[in-house]
């Protein structure tokens, strides 16, 4: 391997060690330039004959799309419930956190900003709050702090809701989580755990590759102390957690691997009942599909089953339990569920937020769509004309469903 | 170890100011073709007149997608796309403002340059568009879809100097698509897709 030649090169360098550090610094630098780029990590895996496929995965609308051009008389929730627009003009919005104050936060993936929006007696206000971030997804608000993950670290803002037009200096509370600029599933989504610790994935740098000892994980980090702590293997990409409000237990949302059909395998919803499960990625999937390369001499016995199968290539995002007391009794510690996808099948479904619900014992006992309606032409390119992303309960038990894609903000309301 | 690090705030007072109208929820309004045309005069130094570029090394606008105008338009203001021309033009601009400036020049018509491709990368081109899958995103007659720009009719120049700057990794790519896609080009593909491309009607 010829480019190993510049590695050997760096320990040959001057013994000072400051030196030596540049050394290496410069020539990783020219190594990193030599290699031909990789095939963008969504097209990693495909078939020779998958080469020519015109599967792609949609890009947001990066300026915002005014309501007043979209098709808002599509979507459909059930009946006694309402859904209109929050607001809008939060391009490319992303995760939602909510403060003690009621701001409500909003993150970017492939922006570099966290607005904070602000109800000004009726009339909303957005802030841009934070910028010049580095694909900052994940945000958690708990106690006056809002923390934001971003690829390669977590930062602290205490008391940010006093200092929303002068946002105080960001702390540290773990860094380095990006050593290698890896490719892939760099984002992170972010949550503050009943115990008190952020919980966060670091996805697989691919479709479907060996992750190393850090990928392809659920982890957990101690905001006071920075100790880190993995609590789930074998899961390919989570951008969703929650705890269920009666046992505690951490539930999260996973994107299984693409291009091996339309139909398999499913994306999946688990529940961690112990530290350290093993949800299978990259060797078996969805609890019972061997994967067709890594799934050789392994078996799904091995591995941990997911607690649900929630559809082919559908995305799961963002997923919240109803705690709220506005909608019907029924819909309490239900699971909410928004599905960003499919772009990864020749027939699109998805693009809704799906309800799940769950019995005493941790059984889900059944799955139906809550919020339909923004995808219009299952053949289309795009099919769609907006995208869920996350969800937040609100203090008056309304619900709030994001949307990247047009960088709008929807509320979901129930009067009887 | 742990240190405390500042993040820097949106950076210009006014910028700011502007960014925060844009943003204020319920003014967002339908991409204003007018008002793009109003705000696009600015453009036409260099990229002609109605987004016709005249400059081999400078784009036509005139006909692209909107969401590749308005896209491109984002990434130079945030400067994830950095050029010496185009950063300091976009950094301005609110998220109205390039929405319709990308709806005016999406609804132009665009004149072709007056380029013949010679007679042997007229027959290699479409051959190098199907190999090198060019066809896939930017569709069967290249004229571009969603975030994905018309490469039919574009100034040579600009086309090769984009495919170079792809292939040496060094042009920005929001999803790496294109740096991968570039890798397997020669010096002499450049030179056969950019003449062929500017060519297409």
């Amino acid at each position: 391997m010829a480019n190993c030649a510049g590695s050997d090169q760096s320990h040959k360098g001057p013994a000072r060690p400051g030196w030596a550090f540049v050394a290496v610094l410069l020539t990783a630098q020219a190594w990193a330039q030599t290699p031909p780029a990789a095939a963008p990590s969504w097209q990693q895996g495909r078939s020779a004959e998958q080469a020519k496929s015109t599967l792609h995965p949609f890009a947001p609308h990066l300026t915002g799309r005014a309501s007043s051009e979209l098709p808002l008389d599509k979507l459909k929730v059930p009946a006694g419930f309402k859904i209109e627009v929050w607001a809008e003009g939060v391009p490319e919005a992303r995760s939602l956190a909510l403060g003690d104050k009621g701001t409500v936060f909003v993150s970017n993936r492939n922006l570099t900003n966290v607005y904070a929006i602000v109800d000004n007696g009726g009339k909303r206000e957005v802030k841009k709050l934070l910028t010049g971030m580095k694909t900052p997804n994940g945000i958690a608000f708990s106690k006056g702090t809002l923390y934001v993950a971003e690829r390669h670290r977590i930062t602290r803002y205490d008391g940010i809701e006093n200092n929303l037009d002068a946002a105080p200096e960001a702390k540290v509370v773990i860094d380095n989580l990006d050593p290698s600029q890896q490719p892939g599933h760099f984002w992170k989504y972010l949550a503050m755990g009943p115990d008190g610790k952020l919980y966060f994935n670091v996805g697989a740098p691919g479709n479907i590759v060996l992750p190393n000892y850090n990928q392809a994980t659920v982890q957990r980090v101690d905001p006071n102390t920075g100790i880190l702590e993995t609590v789930a293997h074998g899961v390919r990409n989570s951008v969703g957690m929650d705890w269920h409000p009666a046992t505690k237990q951490l539930w999260f949302t996973n994107h299984a691997r693409d291009w091996i059909s339309d139909d398999l395998p499913n994306d999946t919803l688990h529940r961690l009942s112990r530290k350290n499960m093993h949800f299978g990625y990259p060797f078996c999937h969805q609890g019972d599909l061997p994967d067709p390369e890594y799934g050789k001499g392994r078996s799904c016995k091995e591995f941990d089953a997911p607690a649900a199968k929630l559809g082919p290539h559908i995305a799961p995002l963002g997923m919240r339990f109803y705690t709220g007391r506005m909608f019907p009794a029924e819909y309490r510690n239900s699971l909410f569920i928004a599905m960003h996808g499919s772009w990864n099948r020749s027939t699109k479904h998805g693009y809704n937020v799906m309800r799940v619900t769950v019995d005493g014992t941790g059984k889900v006992t059944g799955m139906k769509p809550f919020l339909e309606g923004f995808l219009t032409d299952d053949k289309g390119d795009p099919p769609m004309w907006g995208r869920p992303v996350d969800l937040l309960v609100m203090r008056d038990g309304a619900m709030l469903v994001s949307d990247d894609y047009n960088g709008i903000i929807y509320r979901i309301s129930y009067k009887k | 170890m742990t240190f405390t690090v500042v993040v820097p705030r949106a950076v210009a007072a006014p910028l700011a100011a502007a960014l925060l109208a844009a943003a204020s929820p319920f003014s967002a309004r339908a991409a204003d073709i007018a008002a793009g045309e109003q705000k696009a005069q600015a453009c036409a130094a260099c990229h002609g007149a109605s987004g016709n570029s005249a400059n081999p090394a400078v784009p036509s606008l005139a006909g692209q997608p909107a969401q590749f105008i308005a896209t491109q338009l984002v990434m130079f203001r945030e400067g994830q796309r950095k050029d010496a021309q185009m950063s300091p033009m976009a950094a301005g601009l609110t998220n109205t403002d390039l929405n319709n400036i990308a709806a005016y020049f999406a609804a132009q018509k665009l004149s072709p340059p007056k380029h013949s491709t010679t007679a042997a990368n007229a027959e290699a081109g479409p051959r190098l568009t199907q190999q090198y899958n060019c066809t896939q995103c930017h569709g069967p007659g290249l004229l571009g879809q969603q975030h994905i720009p018309r490469l039919a009719g574009q100034q040579m120049e600009y086309l090769r100097t984009q495919l170079r700057g792809f292939k040496a990794s060094t042009r920005f790519d929001m999803d790496g698509q294109m740096t991968s896609a570039a890798q397997a080009l020669t010096e002499a593909d450049i030179a056969v897709l950019a003449d062929y491309l500017s060519g297409l009607k």
